[in-house]
């Protein structure tokens, strides 16, 4: 998981979500600065993906409270969304339409309105092909998929950027010692700071630009070795 | 910014062809539905002026009867005398009163093949007219015709549950609900996005299906009231489809996965257009259980009968009830006609009681009926229906009513002739009391129907407001 944030703040404090007494996230406090990318490592299960949600206003905190540049995202749902953009793990389409109607669309959902020529455009911008993009996305790889995502993202002008496991569709769990390191090296090349999350607690935080890559390697797992 | 996304969710449902097989389903079975209450219609039409040609021949033969027998050229006896009034009274002089079919009839046969809708009425008792005739065909008392309000009540819903029973759940499966929903756009505004189209496609086709099945040649669109039954019957198909469309939404709402949504909307099918009217079909019997034909029929043989032996008796009693049409002339065995007045009368009088039982209950079953109907939309839009189309409860008793006007008229042309033992002239035949049905009222009809479609929409609106409002609350991450 990685924010990005150009100039808002995201800001969680105390932010809890329990399920039926199960705690998925421990009251997290952190706060991302304007112009940071903050990446959160964790395996599955640790947290990453309910505190994104918590961001989205998709599930309502337990207690504590997210704000997008100072909103409240549960009291201003659809203001906190303008700011922002999400690119999910699996960017889903509608099969039926292209690339480029997918885009029209999603675009269209936040009020958007752009020519075909500037839709094309952000199409580019994201690396998709021009002959794909006029394909039904029903024959798009998963790759193709997120650029459309990516697009949808630019088109937006977002202020804020939630990308759900941007790198890859492997389960952590499942994926062996190479895949993870592969995670950490993503994590260490792109992000500002990381973060460590483990069964919804945040484990610790630290500035990539502070770090080597194998002291990642080695804080990583040592934190999931604990 | 709706209308937008209208056309994306129109485009959606185009590619795979939807729009196209519903219209091909829907037209399909409305056009067969409409075919056979048509064929329904036409054969009531044929029967009927079948019944009126029986008529006409047999009154010309009357008239033709009469002047022969009247100049000693025909012999007859006192029971086929074609000028003594109580014979013609009882059968050859009879005219039928019948209830033609409505304009828009082929819509709906309601239970309109149950009921006779005409009789001979005679100077016999009431009861052998109404009782004459009577066919009861189970099946169809059972499943009622294939017609277009099958159509529209039975298949038109599950067309309607087909195209939206996921229309949120496919949405959260296929991922795409987390992608709009980042942006900033309210799930029940997404939901009306989708749901607009799919209202407008699957309302528009049967309503557009029965106006252009009516106009091109299956209804008579100049029957007296059909343009705003017309279109009521348009109202009622839109409030119907309305609740059908609000409950897919409230239990998509409710934020289980497509499969539960399909076995939830299918169970609440069964409920409302199988379970509920049958339900209440067996409560309305066991409540106000009618007393059976045969107990009738019993009673009418046994007041006749008694009142056969002591005919001469109440005779006597009659004419002291009616002093004003005691025969002119004094004396002498009163003649089988005669007599035959007041038998009629005795077992009238006698059969009442039953015959009130009988009418209370059907009263009593009817009023049970229009009470609970509004526990299912689809009891609610098949009265309605019916009533359109002219195959109504309310109908029916309109057309009994006058049928006794015209029964005790016809009586009372006969009767003091009879008393009187006057003879028929050829000239009289045509002076007979004749029937012509007139149709209800519009305003009555439109009332019913008015209380009909505020029995559809006022659930639908509940249903909606309460979808929407667990909309605001649906699980759009996690479970």
């Amino acid at each position: 998981m990685a924010y990005h944030v150009q100039n808002i703040m995201l800001v969680a404090s105390g932010l809890s979500k329990s399920y039926a007494g199960k705690v998925a996230l421990h009251p997290l406090n952190l706060r991302i600065e304007p112009g940071e990318i903050f990446c959160l490592l964790g395996a599955n299960g640790a947290g990453k993906t309910t505190t994104i949600n918590l961001f989205l206003n998709f599930i309502a905190p337990t207690a504590g409270k997210a704000t997008i540049g100072g909103l409240d995202v549960t009291k201003e749902p659809l203001a906190s969304k303008r700011l922002l953009a999400y690119i999910p793990e699996q960017v889903m389409l509608y099969k039926n339409l292209t690339g480029l109607e997918n885009l029209e669309y999603f675009t269209s959902l936040a009020g958007g309105r752009h020519t075909a020529s500037e839709l094309a455009g952000f199409l580019d911008e994201a690396g998709l092909a021009r002959a794909d993009a006029g394909k039904r996305v029903g024959a798009y790889s998963k790759g193709m998929r997120q650029k459309v995502g990516i697009a949808i993202a630019i088109a937006k002008g977002a202020r804020a950027l939630l990308l759900d496991e941007p790198t890859s569709g492997l389960d952590p769990k499942a994926s062996n010692e190479f895949m993870a390191t592969y995670d950490l090296f993503r994590a260490k090349e792109t992000g500002t700071r990381v973060g460590i999350m483990k069964q919804g607690h945040l484990m610790a935080t630290y500035t990539t630009s502070e770090l080597g890559h194998s002291d990642l390697e080695r804080i990583y797992l040592e934190h999931m070795h604990e | 910014m709706l209308l937008r996304l209208m056309t994306y969710e129109w485009r959606n449902l185009s590619a795979d062809r939807t729009p196209l097989w519903i219209a091909l389903f829907l037209g399909l079975t409305m056009a067969y539905g409409t075919w056979n209450g048509s064929q329904w219609v036409s054969f009531q039409r044929e029967t009927i002026e079948a019944a009126r040609q029986e008529e006409r021949e047999r009154l010309e033969g009357l008239r033709r009867e009469i002047p022969l027998v009247e100049a000693g050229e025909r012999k007859v006896s006192a029971f086929t005398d074609p000028r003594l009034p109580s014979a013609v009274g009882r059968g050859p002089g009879a005219r039928y009163v019948v209830m033609p079919p409505y304009g828009l009839g082929a819509l709906a046969v309601g239970q309109s093949d149950l009921y006779p809708y005409y009789f001979k009425v005679t100077t016999g008792s009431k009861q052998t007219f109404l009782n004459n005739d009577e066919i009861e065909n189970p099946v169809h008392l059972l499943t009622g015709r294939f017609d277009a309000s099958f159509v529209l009540l039975y298949l038109f819903p599950l067309v309607i549950l087909a195209c939206s029973y996921n229309l949120v759940s496919a949405e959260k499966e296929g991922g795409t609900l987390a992608l709009a929903l980042s942006q900033p756009i309210a799930l029940p505004a997404l939901t009306m996005a989708k749901l607009l189209p799919r209202v407008g496609l699957v309302i528009s086709m049967p309503v557009l299906l029965s106006l252009g099945l009516m106009a091109a040649g299956g209804g008579d669109l100049r029957a007296e009231g059909a343009g705003i039954r017309l279109a009521l019957w348009v109202a009622i198909t839109v409030a119907y489809g309305l609740f059908w469309f609000a409950l897919a939404v409230a239990v998509n709402a409710w934020g289980r996965g497509s499969a539960t949504n399909a076995m939830v909307l299918a169970g609440l099918w069964l409920l409302f257009v199988v379970l509920i009217p049958s339900v209440l079909n067996v409560a309305v019997k066991a409540a106000y259980p009618v007393p059976s034909r045969v107990e009738m029929i019993q009673a009418m043989r046994v007041a006749g009968d008694a009142a056969t032996r002591q005919g001469a008796h109440l005779l006597a009693r009659y004419l002291e009830d009616h002093p004003e049409m005691a025969p002119a002339e004094k004396g002498g065995a009163p003649d089988f006609g005669t007599l035959q007045v007041a038998v009629n009368e005795a077992t009238e009088r006698a059969v009442q009681p039953v015959r009130d039982r009988f009418d209370a209950q059907v009263a009593g079953q009817q009023a049970m009926v229009d009470r609970f109907r509004f526990l299912s939309p689809a009891i609610v839009a098949q009265a309605a229906f019916n009533d359109v189309a002219g195959a109504s409860a309310g109908r029916y008793s309109h057309f009994l009513a006058q049928a006794d006007i015209y029964h005790r008229q016809w009586r009372d042309y006969f009767v003091p002739r009879i008393l009187r033992k006057e003879k028929l002239a050829a000239a009289d035949v045509d002076r007979f009391p004749a029937f012509a049905y007139r149709e209800e009222e519009w305003g009555q009809v439109a009332g019913r129907l008015g209380v009909a479609l505020l029995g559809l929409l006022l659930p639908a609106g509940l249903v909606a407001g309460a979808g929407w409002r667990w909309l605001g609350r649906y699980p759009i991450a996690g479970s």
